[in-house]
C-alpha cells in the first residue's frame, strides 16, 4: 500500500520555484531517506505533505486522502526548526502533543512517562524543558512526535545537533519503528545516517528530484574506484576490460587511481597484478558512499546555488 | 473543534501555573486592603503634636482653646457614631435601603448640610452631658461581644513654655529662645516624659492692630514677613495645626468684627444656614416618581465604569494574545502544532484560552472588590448590594457581555494577525502604534459622552465599528434610538466577522514565515493571492 504519493508537485513563492514537479511514492513499512543540500526544497516538500503548506501545482495523497490533516492522527511529525514550550514539564509536553493527535489524557500521560524512561530521560520527566540540554530536548521532541504511535512518521533533519551516542539512539528508535511495520520518511544532508538505515533514498536539489531508488541503485551511479601503489610498471592494467580509466595520483609516489566498470570485480585486477608480478604496496578498494553520490550529483549545482 | 479546546485548555492551564498570574490576581485585592488598613493605621500612629502658645495680647488664646476643644468633640461624636453603628444590635433585621426612593446626592448640598448640622449636633452633644452620658445611653443596646469604646486621641496638645523663657518678650525674642527646642536639639518635658516640640504659635501683644481689612494698604507690602501671628515649626509637611489655628483665630477676629460693626454673630450664623431647597426632577419618569433618585444617578454613571472596565479588559487580553503568538513563533513550536491542528483551530484555541485567562483575572478583581467591601464595613455594603441590584435589573450587564464579546473578537483578531506577522515584540510595537492611536479615543471621550449621549459626537462615533462597543455601552443609560442600537450592532457583527476572516488568512500565511514583516501593499497582495 502506498502510504504517500506525490504527483508532479510544485510550490512557488512568487516567482521562485522552491519545489519543481516532484513525483514519488513511499511504500508502507519502508524507511525512506529524503536527501538534499541546504535550500533544496526538502522542508517545503515535507510541509506540503503534512498540509501545512498548500502545493501550487500537483497532487498529494496521504493514506489515500488528499490532505494529511484528515488523517493527522496517523501521522507523526518532527519539524526542522525545533522548539518546545520552555515552561512546560517534559512529560506534559509529550503528553500534550499526544492528546492533539487524539489520544486521551490518561493514556497520553502514561505513554509519555514510558517513552521518557525507555530512552533514558526518566530523571527529567518532571522537570521543565528549559532544564534540558539541546540534545535531550531534541530527543524529547522525537518522542513527542511518536508518542501517539503513528503509522507514518516524518522527521525533518532529526539528527542535526545530536552527539554520536544520541544519533545512535535515534537510529535505534527509527529501526524499532520500522520493525513494527511503520513507515518512516526522514530528511537529512548527512549521508552516513541514510546509508545505515534507509531502504530507499530520494535525492532532491534546487527543487528538482535527482534520484529515486534503493541504496544499491544510488551507489551504482558512481564508478567504482580502486587505488593502488606500486613502484613497478602498472600500465598493462589499463588494458584490462574492467578498467575504464587509470590516472596517476598526487597523493603519494607510485599511487594510481583506477576507475572500474560498474559490475567489475576488483579481484580481477588483483589477479592480474599477481600474474604480471606487479608488487603492490597498497590495494585500496572502497565501496562508494552515498556521500560521493551526493557530491557528484549535486556538487556543481550546489556550489552555484546561493547559500540558502 | 475539540482540538481548539485542547489548545485553549493548555493556554489556560499553563498560564494559571505561572507566578505572574497569581500575583496579578492577588495584587489588586491586596492593594485595596492595604490602602484601607494602612491609612487608618498611619492616622493612629501619628504622634501627638506638642505646641506652645504665647498670647501677648491675651485676646486670642481663649478662642484657640475653644476651637481645639470643638475639634475634639467633633471627632468624638464621629467615633461614637461609628462605634454605635458597629456594636449596636439592630432591632428589626437588615436595613433595606431603596435606591429608587433615596434622593440623589448633590456634593455641594451635602457639604453645606454637614457643616451646618454638625455644629448643632455638637452643641447638643455637649449639652446632654458629653461622652459619659452618651455611653450610658448606648449600654443597653450594645451587643454582647462589643469592645470597650476607645476615645480618639487629641492630635494637638498645648504645653507650657520651657523653663527659663520669658513669656513677656516679643515674638521675635521668644522665637529665638525656642529655636533649639523647635529644631529638635533640646526636648521639652511633658507629664514627666521628654518629648519634641512640634510648633510654637506666638501672638504679638498688638495683634488686633495688625488685623488687615479690605482696602488696607499694608496688605500689599511684601516686606512684612513676620507680621501678625508667627507660627514656627520645622515640620513643613504637616499643616493641620497651622490650619486649625488660622481658622480658630480668624473666626474669633471676625466675630469681634461683627460685634464692632454692630452685627449680632448669632444672626450671622443663622443667615449662613439659610438656603432655598432645589429639587432635581426627571421628566422621563412616571408621574409621582419624578424625583431624581440615587438609582438614576447610578444608572447614569455606571456605563462609564463599564466602559473603563471593558477597555482595560479588552486591551490587556489582546496584549497577552500578541505576546503569546510571538513567543510561539519565535520558539518555533508553531510548526509542529500545525501538523496536528489547522490554523483555524489554533486561532480559535488561542482566542478562547487567553480570553479565559484574562477574564479570570478581571473576574477575580471584581469578586475581590465585592468581597472586601462586604467584609470590611456594615451599612455601606447594603448600598453596594442595592447598586448591584440596580445594575442587574437595568440590563446593563447583558449589554456589557455582548459588547465585550464582540469588541474582544474584533481587537483580538487584529492583535493575533499582527502577532503572526512579527517575529519580535519590537516589531509588534511598531505595528501596534496605529492601533493604539485608535484605541485611545474611547478613553478620551469616556467622560464626555454621558453628558451628551445622543449628540453628534456620540452618534458619529457609535457607527465606527472599533468604537461601537465602548460608545454604545456608554450611551446605554440614555436610551439611544432603537435604530442606532440595532444598526451599530449589526455593523459591528459584520465587521468583526470580516476582521476574524482576514486575520485567519494572515495568520495562516504569516505564522511560519520568518524575516521582515511585509509592508501594507505586500500584505494586500498576499491575501489576494492566497
Amino acid at each position: 500500500m502506498q502510504v504517500l504519493e506525490l504527483e508532479r508537485v510544485s510550490k512557488l513563492f512568487g516567482d521562485f520555484r522552491a519545489v519543481d514537479q516532484v513525483s514519488f511514492s513511499v511504500k508502507e513499512g519502508s524507511i525512506t531517506g529524503f536527501l538534499g543540500p541546504n535550500g533544496a526544497g526538502k522542508t517545503t516538500t515535507l510541509r506540503m505533505i503534512l498540509g501545512i503548506l498548500k502545493p501550487t501545482e500537483g497532487r498529494i495523497s496521504v493514506f489515500g486522502a488528499p490532505s494529511a490533516l484528515e488523517v493527522r492522527t496517523r501521522i507523526g511529525y518532527l519539524p526542522e526548526e525545533k522548539g518546545l514550550y520552555k515552561k512546560m514539564k517534559t512529560w506534559a509536553i509529550v503528553a500534550y502533543f499526544a492528546t492533539l493527535k487524539g489520544i486521551d489524557r490518561r493514556t497520553s500521560k502514561k505513554r509519555a512517562y514510558e517513552l521518557l524512561e525507555r530512552y533514558g530521560l526518566k530523571d527529567f520527566a518532571d522537570k521543565r524543558t528549559e532544564a534540558l540540554s539541546k540534545g535531550m530536548g531534541q530527543k524529547v521532541q522525537v518522542l513527542a512526535a511518536v508518542a501517539h504511535d503513528p503509522e507514518f512518521v516524518i522527521l525533518d533533519e532529526p539528527f542535526s545537533g545530536l552527539d554520536p551516542v544520541n544519533q545512535q539512539v535515534l537510529e535505534e528508535i527509527v529501526r524499532d519503528f520500522a520493525a513494527r511495520g511503520r513507515t518512516v520518511l526522514f530528511s537529512t544532508h548527512v549521508m552516513q545516517h541514510a546509508e545505515r538505515i534507509c531502504d530507499r533514498i530520494l535525492l532532491i536539489a534546487r527543487g528538482k528530484k535527482l534520484l529515486d531508488g534503493s541504496i544499491g541503485e544510488a551507489l551504482a551511479t558512481i564508478p567504482r574506484r580502486l587505488v593502488i601503489e606500486s613502484d613497478d610498471d602498472v600500465q598493462p592494467l589499463s588494458a584490462l576490460p574492467e578498467v575504464v580509466r587509470m590516472a596517476a595520483s598526487n597523493g603519494a609516489p607510485g599511487r594510481w587511481e583506477l576507475e572500474l566498470r560498474e559490475s567489475a570485480d576488483p579481484q580481477n585486477v588483483l589477479r592480474e597484478c599477481f600474474k604480471r608480478g606487479i608488487r603492490l604496496r597498497r590495494f585500496d578498494h572502497s565501496d562508494p558512499t552515498l556521500h560521493e553520490v551526493f557530491v557528484r550529483l549535486v556538487g556543481p549545482e550546489a556550489r552555484e546555488a546561493a547559500f540558502r | 473543534m475539540r482540538y481548539a479546546f485542547l489548545v485553549a485548555w493548555r493556554e489556560f492551564a499553563e498560564n494559571a501555573k505561572t507566578k505572574g498570574f497569581w500575583i496579578t490576581i492577588l495584587i489588586f485585592p491586596l492593594l485595596i486592603y492595604a490602602s484601607i488598613t494602612v491609612s487608618s493605621l498611619l492616622e493612629k500612629a501619628k504622634p501627638v503634636r506638642n505646641f506652645v502658645l504665647v498670647d501677648g495680647s491675651g485676646e486670642l488664646e481663649g478662642a484657640v482653646d475653644q476651637a481645639l476643644e470643638r475639634l475634639h468633640e467633633r471627632k468624638l461624636l464621629g467615633a461614637l457614631t461609628d462605634y454605635g453603628r458597629k456594636n449596636v444590635r439592630m432591632p428589626q433585621g437588615e436595613v433595606h435601603l431603596d435606591p429608587e426612593k433615596m434622593p440623589a446626592i448633590d456634593p455641594a448640598q451635602m457639604a453645606e448640610k454637614w457643616a451646618g448640622d454638625n455644629a448643632e449636633a455638637i452643641d447638643e452633644f455637649v449639652r446632654e452631658g458629653g461622652l459619659s452620658s452618651a455611653l450610658e445611653g448606648l449600654k443597653p443596646y450594645l451587643k454582647e461581644d462589643a469592645p470597650e469604646f476607645s476615645e480618639p486621641k487629641r492630635p494637638f496638645r498645648k504645653v507650657p513654655l520651657p523653663e527659663g523663657i520669658d513669656s513677656s518678650g516679643t515674638p521675635d525674642q521668644i522665637a529665638e529662645a525656642l529655636k533649639p527646642y523647635l529644631r529638635g536639639e533640646r526636648s521639652i518635658t511633658v507629664e514627666g516624659e521628654s518629648e519634641e516640640l512640634f510648633a510654637a504659635v506666638l501672638v504679638p501683644s498688638d495683634v488686633l492692630e495688625q488685623v488687615l481689612r479690605p482696602g488696607d494698604v499694608r496688605a500689599l507690602d511684601p516686606r512684612n514677613e513676620r507680621n501678625g501671628i508667627q507660627y514656627w515649626s520645622s515640620n513643613l509637611a504637616d499643616e493641620d495645626l497651622k490650619d486649625e489655628i488660622a481658622t480658630a483665630v480668624n473666626e474669633e477676629i471676625r466675630r469681634r468684627e461683627y460685634e464692632n460693626r454692630g452685627v449680632d454673630p448669632a444672626e450671622v450664623t443663622a443667615v449662613q444656614r439659610t438656603h432655598v431647597p432645589l429639587a432635581a426632577l426627571n421628566p422621563k419618569k412616571q408621574v409621582g416618581q419624578e424625583a431624581v433618585s440615587m438609582a438614576d444617578q447610578i444608572r447614569q454613571w455606571a456605563p462609564v465604569g463599564f466602559v473603563y472596565l471593558l477597555w482595560i479588559a479588552i486591551f490587556t487580553i489582546a496584549q497577552m494574545l500578541l505576546n503569546n503568538t510571538i513567543e510561539e513563533k519565535s520558539n518555533r513550536i508553531i510548526e509542529v502544532l500545525l501538523s496536528s491542528v489547522t490554523p483555524g483551530e489554533l486561532m480559535m484555541g488561542k482566542l478562547v484560552g487567553i480570553a479565559a485567562v484574562g477574564l479570570t483575572m478581571v473576574g477575580s478583581w471584581i469578586l475581590a472588590l465585592v468581597g472586601i467591601l462586604t467584609w470590611k464595613s456594615g451599612p455601606e455594603t447594603v448600598v453596594v448590594n442595592e447598586i448591584l441590584g440596580v445594575l442587574k435589573s437595568s440590563g446593563l450587564l447583558y449589554l456589557f457581555v455582548v459588547y465585550f464579546v464582540l469588541g474582544y473578537l474584533f481587537y483580538a483578531g487584529a492583535f493575533l494577525a499582527i502577532g503572526s506577522l512579527c517575529n519580535t515584540l519590537k516589531e509588534a510595537q511598531n505595528m501596534l502604534q496605529p492601533v493604539m492611536v485608535i484605541m485611545i479615543v474611547p478613553l478620551m471621550t469616556m467622560m464626555f459622552i454621558p453628558k451628551d449621549p445622543n449628540g453628534t459626537l456620540a452618534t458619529v462615533l457609535s457607527w465606527i465599528p472599533p468604537y461601537t462597543p465602548f460608545i454604545m455601552m456608554n450611551r446605554a443609560a440614555a436610551d439611544p434610538p432603537m435604530f442606532e442600537r440595532v444598526g451599530t450592532l449589526a455593523l459591528l457583527l459584520v465587521t468583526t466577522a470580516l476582521v476574524l476572516w482576514l486575520s485567519g488568512k494572515i495568520f495562516r500565511l504569516a505564522i511560519l514565515r520568518t524575516g521582515q514583516p511585509p509592508k501594507l501593499l505586500e500584505l494586500v497582495r498576499w491575501v489576494r493571492g492566497a
